[in-house]
């Protein structure tokens, strides 16, 4: 009989492959792409560890091991371009970096949203003990969501 | 009659759970309020398909038989999935970030079920422990309060939700024909039937039978001994670069600066 | 002299020319003032290769004085080109001679041989020593013409440059040679009238002559086309094949000792028709010499040299080439004497109101070409020598009147027309004088070259309009001034010594002829050559009249000069630039005639100015070694009847049908004085209208009517041409632009506007945002991922 396992870290392999696939297509955060990216190779390093099993050859299982050794180095260069994008145009956008269109195509713009109708949160507040601490008040405030 | 009209290797649970996963990740995926009719259900409805997306996979699994049957790795792939779905689709960077944080710890759990116990440890070190944090940090610098517009939108969802599906129906076809044809060469017994006719010795080809960690090293360290090697090059050059970029950013910006 | 010299000089007369303008083209700016050294010494020595070539080709000839054996060197150059089994000859076709293997290759083809092949024979000889002398005192005078032109290296240039041309046109021993030496004469005849090509008449007038003379062209593709398909072969002369059988050629000795070599018929006129139609272009016919007045627009030696003594000839030199080809055509024949006839009678009407110097002269050029062609069109061996004959006495004194009409023009600042100036008899008196020997010689007044000449061709003419003046058919060679019907046309044309013709000419077709008859044959009569006669003899009166005209025009009466001789040093026009004449202010006139200002508006020039406006000697030279060349050498051609003789044994002109015609050498009496009384009567109308008289005072003309104005409208050709040539030619470029315009550049659009639209569709997706490039991707992905999947799960 051909070994169930085998089929069922390949499936869950390739639900995070196209997981992740279909994270990059959509988010436009480029973190969050990024995240999606790393997904793929999760569902890959699934797929490469099951088949090293399926043959017991330990070759898949090494191939993962380069696999996070990339993935650490692809994280380390790409995040210093994230941030040095973001401190180009302020944005985390993908759309941000339009140059490359034809001329005659228009720029895309995003719709204008709606505001969010969710209420803004009530964080914790810490209770004064002894003397009210002194509140800085040109400091930035603290975000109310992240 | 429904399983006649589908190629041989899927069956209609599978593809069922392939059609309602694909529906309910496009309606899981941030769109603009009020651009179709569903409006504020399309979150609600697009977590029940999800639900039965993933109960079907699991039925689907549970028929195959086998390991799958084992809870343990329902669950570690069940955690591994729905983490990963939860990361795609969540607004906020951070939660999205810790959300795959969760995925990372079922794909260890589904690595160390397969046998590979160095991986799944060193999935949890490198990334969760390691890369994850890089990314919080950079969130930290660099997200703005606040939800911005372009998390809240996403480009072309229905679209790769599509491509999505269509991917995952080849490859859950496509192994699901493996067993049409097994090779007689190179099957390998499952867990149960591997303890029952393992062979004694150190020849025993059941990669679980003896002693996994220290062949993955021989492994690693005498056939890709150049190839780890390249690798702790390649680190180190990616640390080198990543440090050279962001200094020549730093003086690029201070002379911005200087010269306004 | 040693057997390899004619070769080797043959080679030499084009080459040394050819070597000429190469170094004036390439060293031309840095020459400096010697930059006509090049051409002059070039011409210089293919002169004297030439005259040594001309005691070769007579050395050569052999034979009796009766018959005469063709006589040629040929010298094979290099092999050009060759197509094998090119022309597969129908058997007992004129290119497939009977009793001669017709090629080295299997089943009788024949292969398309090019070979770059020079000839000498008597003709040659004599074209040749034509050109390089004229080339020669042409290129001298020029020295002092063009002194202070900018762009003299270009002129010495295209003079070497057509030497060379125009020697190796009549060098070459191929048709096909020809055809392209034709086209570089042409070229070259292009390039100096456009001389001063900044002027809008000059470029006007070259491009003119450049189209006309395609016309010409055209005729001659033709006929080579024509001549490869009937003959088999382009070649003059015979080849020897490397097996030793013979390779006739259209003019070789096989063919010409064949009767039957040469056809007739239909096709045989057809060719004949088509170089006539050649040489109409080059030498200026009519209906295609409207492009010979213009071209007076170059420099004046160009003008003398092409347009005057050589490259017009090209055409007659063609026509006598091929005189075995015409001959056995009569109606072809026919119609080349009836051109001729024609220009010369249109051509000197026109001339006698002309008012400008040089166009006076080229009208004169086209009426005496007129008179060669209509002694070629005779078809006897007296006409074909006469044509020749009348060819070198011509360029002699027609070149001689050229540059005398140059220097009249560089004295006068660039004036050349004749009613503003006069009486330059006291100014120039070289010019003057040699200009007036000129004068005689082309009105026929003896004992001047065209005296001669011109008596020879008028004998040919009445040879064939009274053949039966002497009874009986002669084809050998008795006397014939014993023969008894001579009294019989006494009382129309005293004749003293008739020509005998063979038996065909007297019926209107030439029966006796084993060819087939032509189509045109019927026009070959008697009465057609009798109609020719009076016409050449009504031109040579009118002939004389128009040049003493000019003569008394230009050299007599009071002395009047333009203003612009004056200011000649201020660069009035292109012709004028030399700077050397300080002859002051504007004078007085003189004679003691009174100073009114005359029509344009200024008073005569002072007489005491008159020593320094004679040409240089650099100029006045040529002008006499010509003067004297027109005073002897006719005389001294007939008297020893040096050229006919020496003409006869020219391959072309010992085909049977020709050498039958053959007459002995004879002075016809009658016809000189008939053909001086002409020409006195003309000198004597002229001097009545103009002699003493101021030249811008109305004279005979005026007697004409609305005559004059269709003389001084040239007979409204220019006009008829543009109407029935030009404007239908307009019309269809207009249509032809349109449908480029509209339905071309439309259908082109339309395939440009495909590619265009789709692009439109396309482009919609370069929108520059990441992630619709990663989906296009994807999907490409999945496309062929579906595709495997299809192939791999059927």
């Amino acid at each position: 009989m051909f070994p169930a396992l085998l089929h069922d870290a390949l499936t869950v392999g390739a639900v995070l492959f196209v997981l992740g696939l279909v994270g990059i297509l959509t988010r436009r955060n480029l973190i969050v792409m990024f995240l999606s990216a790393e997904l793929m190779l999760q569902g890959i390093s699934v797929s490469l560890v099951a088949w090293s099993r399926y043959h017991g050859d330990f070759g898949g299982q090494a191939l993962v091991v380069f696999v996070l050794t990339v993935a650490a180095c692809e994280a380390a260069v790409a995040l210093v371009f994230v941030l040095q994008a973001f401190s180009r145009t302020g944005r985390l956008d993908a759309a941000a970096w339009q140059s490359l269109r034809d001329a005659e195509v228009p720029r895309r713009i995003d719709r204008e949203l709606p505001a969010t109708d969710a209420a803004p949160p009530v964080w914790p507040q810490l209770t004064p003990a002894g003397v009210r601490p002194r509140r800085d008040e040109t400091a930035e405030p603290e975000r109310e969501h992240v | 009659m429904i399983a006649a009209l589908l190629p041989t290797g899927t069956t209609p649970l599978l593809a069922a759970a392939v059609a309602s996963g694909t529906v309910s990740l496009w309606l899981l995926l941030p769109q603009a309020p009020g651009s179709d009719w569903l409006g504020h259900r399309r979150g609600a409805l697009g977590l029940v398909l999800g639900v039965a997306a993933l109960a079907a996979l699991a039925w689907a699994g549970r028929r195959l038989g086998g390991l799958g049957d084992e809870a343990v790795f329902q669950i570690v792939s069940l955690v591994a999935i729905v983490g990963g779905a939860a990361t795609v689709v969540t607004r906020s960077p951070v939660y999205s970030a810790i959300w795959f944080a969760l995925a990372l710890a079922g794909v260890a759990g589904v690595l160390l079920v397969l046998g590979a116990q160095f991986l799944g440890v060193a999935t949890i070190v490198v990334y969760a422990g390691a890369i994850l944090v890089m990314f919080l940090f950079v969130l930290m610098l660099a997200q703005p309060s606040g939800l911005a517009p372009y998390d809240r939108v996403s480009n072309e969802p229905l679209l790769a939700a599509i491509a999505g599906g269509v991917l995952l129906a080849l490859l859950t076809t496509s192994i699901g024909r493996l067993s049409a044809d097994p090779p007689a060469c190179c099957t390998i017994p499952s867990r149960a039937d591997a303890v029952a006719t393992a062979p004694v010795g150190p020849a025993a080809a059941d990669a679980l039978a003896a002693d996994p960690l220290a062949r993955l090293g021989r492994e690693l360290f005498g056939r890709h001994l150049l190839a780890v090697e390249a690798a702790g090059l390649l680190l180190l050059v990616a640390l080198v670069g990543a440090i050279a970029v962001v200094s020549r950013g730093e003086v690029a910006e201070a002379t911005r600066k200087g010269a306004s | 002299m040693p057997p390899n010299l004619p070769a080797t000089l043959l080679v030499l007369v084009p080459l040394l020319p050819l070597l000429a303008g190469l170094v004036t083209i390439v060293f031309g700016r840095r020459l400096g003032p010697r930059v006509h050294m090049p051409a002059v010494i070039g011409i210089g020595a293919a002169t004297g290769a030439a005259l040594l070539l001309l005691v070769a080709a007579g050395g050569t000839g052999g034979g009796t004085h009766e018959a005469p054996r063709p006589a040629e060197t040929t010298v094979t150059l290099w092999q050009w080109a060759t197509i094998d089994r090119a022309i597969d000859p129908q058997p007992g076709s004129p290119a497939a001679l009977p009793g001669i293997a017709v090629g080295s290759t299997d089943s009788g083809t024949r292969p398309l041989s090019l070979a770059v092949t020079l000839r000498l024979d008597p003709l040659t000889a004599t074209m040749l020593l034509v050109i390089t002398s004229i080339g020669l005192l042409v290129a001298i005078y020029s020295i002092g013409y063009m002194h202070d032109d900018p762009d003299q290296p270009r002129f010495f240039a295209l003079v070497s440059m057509f030497v060379f041309s125009m020697a190796m046109l009549v060098a070459s021993s191929s048709f096909l040679l020809v055809y392209v030496f034709w086209e570089a004469v042409g070229a070259c005849s292009y390039l100096l009238i456009g001389f001063w090509f900044r002027r809008p008449e000059a470029a006007r007038a070259a491009k003119k002559a450049f189209l006309v003379n395609r016309v010409g062209d055209f005729g001659l593709a033709i006929a080579v086309f024509l001549l490869w398909l009937t003959y088999g072969t382009l070649d003059f002369h015979d080849v020897r094949a490397t097996d030793g059988t013979i390779l006739p050629g259209i003019l070789g000795q096989t063919r010409l000792a064949d009767a039957g070599g040469f056809v007739g018929g239909t096709v045989g006129t057809l060719i004949c028709l088509c170089l006539l139609l050649a040489a109409s272009g080059k030498s200026a016919q009519v209906p295609l010499h409207v492009w010979l007045p213009d071209a007076m627009e170059g420099p004046t030696p160009a003008s003398a040299l092409i347009h005057a003594a050589t490259m017009v000839t090209a055409g007659v030199y063609l026509v006598a080439r091929c005189a075995p080809l015409f001959v056995v055509s009569p109606g072809a024949l026919a119609v080349v004497s009836l051109v001729g006839a024609t220009t010369a009678l249109v051509a000197a009407l026109i001339g006698t109101v002309q008012t400008d110097l040089k166009r006076v002269l080229a009208y004169s050029t086209i009426s005496q070409l007129g008179y060669m062609f209509a002694s070629l069109g005779t078809g006897t061996l007296a006409g074909f020598t006469a044509a020749i004959f009348h060819l070198v006495t011509h360029a002699c004194f027609k070149a001689l009147l050229f540059l005398g009409a140059g220097s009249v023009m560089h004295a006068m600042g660039g004036v050349i027309d004749m009613r503003r100036f006069g009486g330059l008899r006291a100014v120039m008196p070289i010019t003057a004088a040699t200009f007036f020997v000129g004068s005689l010689a082309l009105a026929g007044v003896p004992p001047f070259a065209g005296f001669f000449s011109k008596d020879e061709i008028l004998a040919a003419l009445h040879a064939r309009g009274w053949p039966d003046a002497h009874g009986g058919v002669h084809h050998d060679h008795e006397p014939a001034a014993g023969a008894p019907a001579a009294v019989r046309t006494a009382r129309l044309v005293p004749s003293t010594a008739a020509p005998v013709v063979p038996a065909a000419w007297r019926s209107t077709a030439p029966a006796a002829t084993p060819q087939a008859v032509g189509p045109l044959d019927w026009l070959a009569g008697a009465g057609l050559y009798r109609g020719l006669f009076w016409m050449s003899l009504i031109t040579a009166g009118l002939t004389a009249f128009y040049t003493f005209r000019a003569v008394f025009m230009t050299f007599t009466g009071p002395l009047r000069l333009p203003p612009e001789a004056a200011h000649a040093h201020g660069g009035h026009g292109p012709d004028d630039a030399h700077g050397t004449h300080g002859h002051g202010q504007r004078g007085h006139e003189s004679h003691g005639h009174a100073s009114a200002p005359n029509a344009h508006g200024h008073t005569a020039a002072a007489v005491d100015a008159a020593a320094s406006h004679e040409s240089p000697p650099v100029m006045t030279r040529p002008l006499v070694i010509l003067a004297g060349a027109s005073l002897v050498i006719g005389w001294l051609l007939f008297a020893t009847h040096g050229l006919g003789g020496f003409l006869a044994a020219t391959p072309s002109l010992t085909a049977p049908a020709v050498v039958a015609t053959r007459v002995p050498p004879a002075f016809h009496l009658d016809l000189a004085i008939q053909g001086t009384l002409a020409a006195a009567i003309g000198i004597a109308l002229a001097a009545i209208g103009h002699l003493g008289r101021r030249s811008d005072a109305p004279s005979l003309e005026r007697f004409l009517g609305p005559l004059q104005t269709l003389f001084a409208r040239r007979f409204f050709f220019d006009e008829i041409e543009h109407a029935v040539v030009v404007r239908p030619l307009e019309s269809l470029a207009w249509f032809a632009a349109l449908v480029d315009r509209v339905v071309i550049d439309g259908l082109v659009d339309a395939v440009a506007r495909v590619p265009a639209a789709l692009g439109d569709i396309v482009r919609r997706g370069q929108a520059g945002v990441l992630q619709r490039y990663s989906l296009a991707g994807v999907a490409g992905v999945l496309a062929v991922l579906l595709a495997l999947a299809w192939q791999l799960w059927q």
